[in-house]
């Protein structure tokens, strides 16, 4: 970590303050050593994000069989390529076809699959999303740049329990040449989420 | 509990703001607290699960913070609760004003081995097998109903009939300890926002307690 983004504030905020006494506090008291706490954060800065699911995704495009495991029990598919663990425990897989697109979003929270997308975007937590994706989704892909053709409709998916939600995107027209590696850079974190088609 | 965190729905929010190319965190705090509030919970300082420590908090206070200032309320009233800390004395040390926390010299590769597994090591699909009331097919209406406690079923579907579309399995309701079936659920957008809704559907999965 590092403060380069540039908005480190002058002065400590109050959470940041108590967010230290805390640590210190677990530290001194012999309840928790630092190099845990280090191990979470660096997992999720280095390992987990929308790369180990746009791995699965160009998997799906080019081995049909596995895209039939995939979509028959994500969880397991995945495993196959390594991915899998907190908040991945139930994984289900919505495909976009030529008629449905998909839309995942958490209106209680923040409910995301952490092993094939890391931690969500601001966004996604953020009250304007959570509030109006399940009610007007059209104009929040909009917003995305998302125009549907006629005919495609939109489900949207509220993970509010206990599985978690990734999308398929459709493979992009023009792509047959491609292989495997080099499908993996054209699926983003908003193809799986669903706010980009 | 039917609290602020309940969004789905609701007008006045404006457009969704993007930022681009965001860092997963954006300040060390907030990788500290995300971090200490996994650790604390897998090592039993905090009891369960954080959200009910989050909805608890005042609407307004809720409205007013970011989402790590959430879950810093909800990793120090979690440490609070099992008295494993006391405010009086986070108050104390946090008056100090530091921003780096104490090192540990001891560390623990037993535990950061287990935290690598448990983020990042395929695990067999989570669910049992849901023998219950309703199967694909079945239309379901939600519950009209005001539960104080921690649930997850969102305001917007009460009183309103779905379609039942699969059965992924049975996990505890929050707060139980035995799996009860959970049950995805379609809407036709039209039951759940009237006449001038979008065409489309909602898909979400509900525990058989919401459902009739």
């Amino acid at each position: 970590m590092s403060d380069d983004h540039g908005h480190h504030p002058a002065e400590p905020s109050a959470v940041e303050r108590r967010v230290t006494a805390i640590e210190s506090l677990l530290v001194e008291k012999g309840l928790i050593t630092s190099d845990v706490v280090d191990a979470v954060i660096e997992t999720f800065e280095h390992d987990l994000g929308p790369l180990n699911g746009a791995k699965v995704v160009a998997r799906a495009w080019v081995d049909d069989d596995y895209r039939a495991r995939l979509l028959a029990d994500g969880t397991a598919a995945i495993g196959e390529l390594g991915f899998g663990g907190a908040e991945g425990e139930h994984l289900t897989v919505l495909e976009n076809t030529g008629t449905v697109h998909n839309l995942v979003v958490c209106t209680l929270c923040s409910c995301y699959p952490w092993p094939v997308l890391g931690l969500p975007p601001r966004w996604y937590k953020d009250a304007a999303y959570r509030a109006r994706a399940v009610r007007e989704p059209r104009k929040v892909l909009a917003e995305f740049g998302t125009t549907l053709p006629d005919g495609v409709e939109v489900a949207v998916w509220d993970s509010s329990a206990e599985v978690r939600y990734m999308v398929l995107p459709l493979r992009p027209e023009g792509t047959a040449g491609l292989d495997e590696d080099e499908l993996v850079p054209l699926v983003t974190r908003d193809h799986m989420i669903g706010t980009v088609r | 509990m039917d609290g602020i965190h309940d969004m789905g729905g609701m007008h006045g929010f404006g457009p969704v703001e993007v930022e681009p190319d965001e860092p997963v965190f954006h300040e060390p705090w907030e990788g500290r607290v995300f971090g200490l509030s996994l650790v604390a919970g897998a090592g039993g300082l905090t009891r369960g699960s954080g959200r009910p420590r989050i909805e608890a908090m005042p609407p307004a206070e809720y409205l007013a913070a970011s989402h790590y200032e959430r879950w810093a309320h909800s990793l120090e009233t979690g440490l609070i609760e099992t008295g494993t800390l006391t405010r009086a004395e986070i108050d104390a040390r946090a008056a100090g004003g530091g921003t780096t926390p104490t090192r540990s010299e001891a560390t623990s590769p037993d535990v950061v081995a287990l935290v690598s597994t448990f983020l990042n090591g395929p695990q067999p699909t989570s669910g049992t097998a849901a023998a219950g009331r309703f199967a694909p097919g079945d239309r379901v209406t939600v519950r009209r109903m005001a539960p104080a406690r921690h649930h997850r079923c969102p305001r917007y579907l009460r009183g309103v009939t779905g379609t039942v579309t699969s059965v992924p399995g049975a996990w505890p309701h929050p707060g139980e300890k035995e799996p009860e079936p959970i049950y995805t659920v379609r809407f036709a957008n039209a039951d759940l926002w009237g006449a001038d809704a979008e065409p489309g559907s909602l898909h979400i999965d509900l525990w058989e307690r919401y459902l009739e």
